[in-house]
């Protein structure tokens, strides 16, 4: 078994459901940093993908294209158009497949990381959401199953936020703060780590 | 903090809703018609001019749409870049069959959608360049202008760049009127106190009573000190001496100024500013052409003020004068 439109529906969903609490967090977290909008832009892009139907859609790469669009249609932010970046990028790398195994999730993910790299400009060790595309995307290389998938990301994606947390943000508006960024998190990178977990630490109903 | 809305879900297309219907000359388009262009049409044979960028700084950047000035804007969420989508269906709409100028502030979201746009546009044969408004001397260092925000100056681009378009030149030298507009500006702000974006729980930052910061971005974005509110003289006085510091390199005697609120800032206060401000031109021997006073780029209910000086050349000078029209700015 591997990924199907099954696991991507649920995982929006239980990201969907997460932005409840997660919204404010984000918001916060942003203030800190940024104009403080992280969260309420990352709720209405996940309130557009979860109104999204997959019923009768059994194309990864189909779904995922419905996703992209629907979060880039949903902002314009940067961290909007980057989600929506990566996902095109895996869309187009999975079109015409129902089932996507777990061990090519690693290389997927490292080609939406380059893709949202050269969409947007920052580079590893900046301090942004790409640092945690690519703490995931390297722990999972070598993984063949949910399980190890599950625990693997969550853990990539809590060592990067621990590790890049007392280093200064090199990108977007925070940069130019750098003094201030240290010691707090990059928006971006905390709403991917929170997603993450949000989707691997209840996701567990989700047939594998 | 209180707001006269109805749903902070329908902020942004309620406002460009009472906005055309106030202003006639104005009409929503594009997908979702987060594209405000003008009513008219773009004019045949003209270059046009598009710009966009996120909501809760009017008149930016939807009020600058008129003769003279921009063709069509793409309108984002509050302080969001705009859509993909709207900025292919903006620039298309500004689209006068001799090319556009895309002219918008250098942030992230609104750089990546405006060049997504522009590669799928490529295939139509549409010509496109681009401008983007670098004036906060706030943001980065002299070394690294290219990296600097867009706030209120842009405002000239806009002008000089829309007049240059009047008179029918070619978008290779709209284009350069525009970067030279953008090269020759200078802006810093400070604020007094915060906004909050609607739907938010908190303001975007906090400032105590008493309190002010300088080189604050239009978005909240941390300026460069923080410390107890000084008399509006010794405002003026450091804002002009940074600015000044900054004079473009072989810049004459003659400048244009904007002191513009940043939302919550009266008129009144912004006149006691400039009259500080003109003293110290004055003093420095610039001559004041055509200034600006007023809410021109806003942050929402931000109280704040921003001071841009356009340091001018004949060009400049005679594309400021020229005739331009739109909600919030009449020329001529």
């Amino acid at each position: 078994m591997g990924l199907t439109v099954t696991h991507i529906a649920a995982g929006v969903s239980l990201a969907h459901a997460r932005m409840t609490t997660l919204e404010q967090e984000l918001n916060m977290a942003d203030s800190r940093l940024g104009d403080g909008d992280t969260g309420g832009m990352l709720r209405r892009v996940l309130d557009l993908m979860a109104e999204q139907r997959m019923d009768g859609i059994d194309d990864v790469g189909v779904s995922l294209g419905i996703l992209a669009k629907a979060a880039a249609a949903a902002t314009g932010s940067s961290l909007g158009t980057l989600l929506a970046t990566g996902l095109l990028t895996m869309s187009k790398r999975t079109k015409g497949r129902a089932e996507v195994p777990w061990s090519e999730l690693a290389p997927l993910l490292e080609q939406a990381r380059d893709a949202v790299m050269a969409r947007g400009g920052a580079k590893l060790g900046d301090k942004t959401v790409v640092d945690a595309l690519d703490a995931v995307s390297s722990a999972l290389a070598g993984a063949g199953d949910q399980a190890a998938i599950r625990s693997r990301a969550v853990a990539a994606c809590d060592e990067a936020l621990v590790r890049f947390r007392n280093e200064p943000c090199r990108m977007g508006r925070a940069r130019m703060y750098a003094e201030k960024s240290i010691g707090m998190d990059d928006p971006g990178m905390l709403a991917f780590a929170r997603l993450t977990a949000g989707i691997c630490q209840r996701d567990r109903d989700v047939g594998s | 903090m209180k707001k006269l809305i109805n749903d902070p879900a329908h902020y942004v297309d309620e406002m460009l809703d009472g906005l055309c219907a106030a202003h006639p000359s104005l009409t929503r388009d594009g997908p979702a018609g987060r594209v405000i262009r003008r009513t008219e049409g773009a004019r045949a044979g003209k270059v046009g001019i598009v710009t966009g960028g996120g909501s809760g700084h009017l008149p930016l950047f939807t009020g600058y749409v008129g003769p003279g000035l921009v063709d069509a804007c793409s309108i984002g969420n509050v302080f969001e870049g705009p859509t993909v989508d709207s900025c292919i269906a903006a620039i298309k709409a500004a689209d006068g069959g001799r090319g556009v100028l895309r002219l918008y502030g250098n942030y992230g979201g609104d750089r990546m959608n405006f060049d997504m746009a522009g590669e799928f546009l490529e295939d139509d044969g549409l010509e496109l360049s681009t401008v983007l408004g670098t004036d906060d001397i706030a943001s980065a260092a002299p070394d690294e202008r290219n990296r600097r925000r867009g706030v209120a100056g842009i405002v000239y681009a806009y002008k000089i760049a829309g007049a240059r378009a009047d008179e029918g030149a070619s978008l290779a030298e709209v284009t350069a009127a525009a970067a030279k507009a953008v090269e020759r500006t200078r802006t810093i702000g400070c604020a007094l106190s915060s906004c909050q974006i609607p739907g938010a729980a908190e303001p975007s930052f906090r400032i105590a009573p008493g309190e002010m910061e300088m080189g604050i971005g239009i978005h909240g974005e941390p300026g460069i000190w923080r410390d107890t509110l000084k008399p509006a003289d010794a405002v003026v006085d450091e804002m002009v001496d940074r600015l000044l510091a900054e004079r473009p390199e072989g810049s004459g005697r003659r400048v244009s100024v904007l002191v513009n609120s940043l939302g919550a800032t009266p008129l009144e206060e912004l006149f006691i500013l400039y009259r500080r401000l003109a003293a110290r031109l004055d003093k420095a021997g610039l001559t004041v052409v055509q200034p600006l006073v007023g809410p021109y780029v806003t942050s929402m209910e931000m109280a704040g003020v921003s001071l841009s000086l356009c340091f001018l050349d004949e060009e400049l000078e005679r594309l400021l004068a020229a005739p331009a029209s739109c909600p919030f700015w009449k020329v001529g």
